[in-house]
């Protein structure tokens, strides 16, 4: 089984562009991501039931149900439901960045709750109004708390983005399949691939397990 | 900005004629999750004992798969065994083969971590009385470390066969009858996508949410005692 390098330079365009491809998708979902998730952890953390139970509900359908049917649904169905034009690219990064907004919203919460009662009493008894208090004292101590989390999650995310190659967005997987079957060069290009992503999964392995022990 | 005309016009006594195709892509869904899950906890716990031996290649092989499988996604190493590997062994698996394999080596991989953490914990003084009462290597294993190691091996377990259910749907990307592919053939044959993806999606829901209840309170019964 000889293993054929230049291959991979004959086409190296498709590859580097679907690892760019692969980039952004992380880069903006882990935006819109974040966005969504301050959001409906604010409203998992309210008392009044009708803007708690939205937002439990929320975390739960994302987190439940497996990404690829949720990335399939925002692909064929919400276009129709929303009478709008997406292309492949664009439903994917929404439906990954809905997912990714549950997930973080859980790990957020899980910091604000694990903070002692003490902090957000003290930061009122020291008359800091509402807004200080969570800029200035919840957030940086919860954040701090579940920082490995997050790092561990966005490992769970540059591997969620191979999932788009089921609607065809032009990411690493996808290339790999279609190189694959165009050349009948699938060891060459499943095996790099493969290799690429571990090369970038792994260091953040490894840096989110360095974070957990420091905070242990 | 929601088109309520199309709304209306839903019709969901599709995915109900179709109810009986899409109860047995439930099935293998389950089915796959089932497998993948009882083989990946005796594999896993294999593995997590073979990773502890003190010939170090073996060592760095256990480490090497272990962390491959941990840091590839699933996809990956799904069209990897199914295009890649029948042509160093020449034997083509089909794509429900190819599947269950990659799903079981990916669920060993994640299980051997837990069992590892499972027999680690495990004090060193149970060890010793073992092998001062004689203990062979076998009951040492069967009898003293491994029901001491599963009690805490389960929480980490009953997280993960949600995941593993999960995981499942990711095979329909290779061919794979599981809920997810019945479902999209439906929708293109029968011109419907909302209402039969709609159904999809919440099967999905309900069953993952019993399977996510149901690790819940196995959890709770069999897992370490908190605050003992």
């Amino acid at each position: 089984m000889g293993f054929d390098w230049s291959i991979l330079w004959q086409y190296r365009e498709p590859l580097i562009g679907g690892a760019i491809t692969t980039f952004s998708v992380v880069a903006l979902s882990l935006l819109f991501g974040t966005l969504i998730a301050g959001v409906v952890c604010a409203g998992s953390l309210q008392k009044a039931r009708f803007l708690r139970l939205p937002a439990r509900a929320y975390v739960q359908i994302f987190r439940v149900i497996p990404e690829v049917a949720l990335i399939f649904w925002v692909y064929l169905c919400l276009p129709l439901v929303l009478d709008i034009r997406m292309s492949s690219f664009q439903s994917g990064t929404l439906a990954i960045s809905l997912i990714c907004g549950a997930y973080l919203s859980e790990i957020l919460r899980a910091g604000i709750i694990a903070l002692p009662k003490g902090q957000s009493e003290a930061a009122v008894a020291l008359g800091l109004s509402a807004l200080p208090r969570w800029y200035k004292v919840i957030l940086p101590q919860a954040l701090r708390i579940v920082l490995p989390n997050i790092v561990s999650f966005i490992t769970e995310l540059v591997k969620m983005t191979s999932l788009l190659a089921a609607i065809s967005v032009g990411e690493m997987a996808y290339q790999a399949n279609v190189l694959g079957s165009q050349t009948f060069k699938y060891n060459e290009f499943f095996t790099s691939v493969a290799i690429a992503y571990f090369v970038v999964i792994f260091p953040i392995t490894v840096f989110s397990r360095r974070l957990e022990k420091k905070g242990a | 900005m929601i088109n309520f005309d199309y709304l209306a016009t839903l019709d969901f006594s599709v995915p109900w004629q179709y109810r009986w195709q899409l109860l047995q892509a439930t099935g293998t869904s389950l089915w796959l999750a089932f497998v993948a899950t009882t083989v990946g906890v005796v594999l896993g716990t294999a593995v997590a004992i073979v990773g502890r031996m003190k010939f170090a290649p073996v060592r760095w092989i256990v480490l090497g798969y272990v962390e491959f499988f941990r840091n590839t996604p699933l996809l990956v190493q799904l069209t990897w065994i199914h295009f890649v590997v029948p042509l160093f062994t020449g034997v083509n698996t089909s794509p429900f083969m190819s599947g269950l394999i990659a799903l079981t080596l990916n669920v060993t991989a994640y299980f051997s971590e837990a069992a590892r953490a499972g027999i680690n914990s495990v004090e060193k003084g149970q060890w010793e009385a073992a092998r001062a009462l004689g203990l062979h290597w076998i009951p040492i294993w069967s009898k003293v470390v491994l029901p001491q190691a599963f009690r805490i091996m389960i929480p980490p377990i009953a997280n993960m066969v949600i995941s593993i259910f999960k995981a499942t749907a990711i095979l329909s990307i290779l061919a794979v009858d599981d809920l997810l592919r019945v479902s999209s053939r439906i929708a293109n044959l029968s011109f419907k996508p909302v209402e039969v993806m709609t159904a999809m999606a919440i099967i999905y829901f309900v069953v993952g949410s019993i399977i996510a209840f149901g690790a819940g309170k196995v959890e709770l019964k069999y897992g370490p005692r908190v605050g003992r």
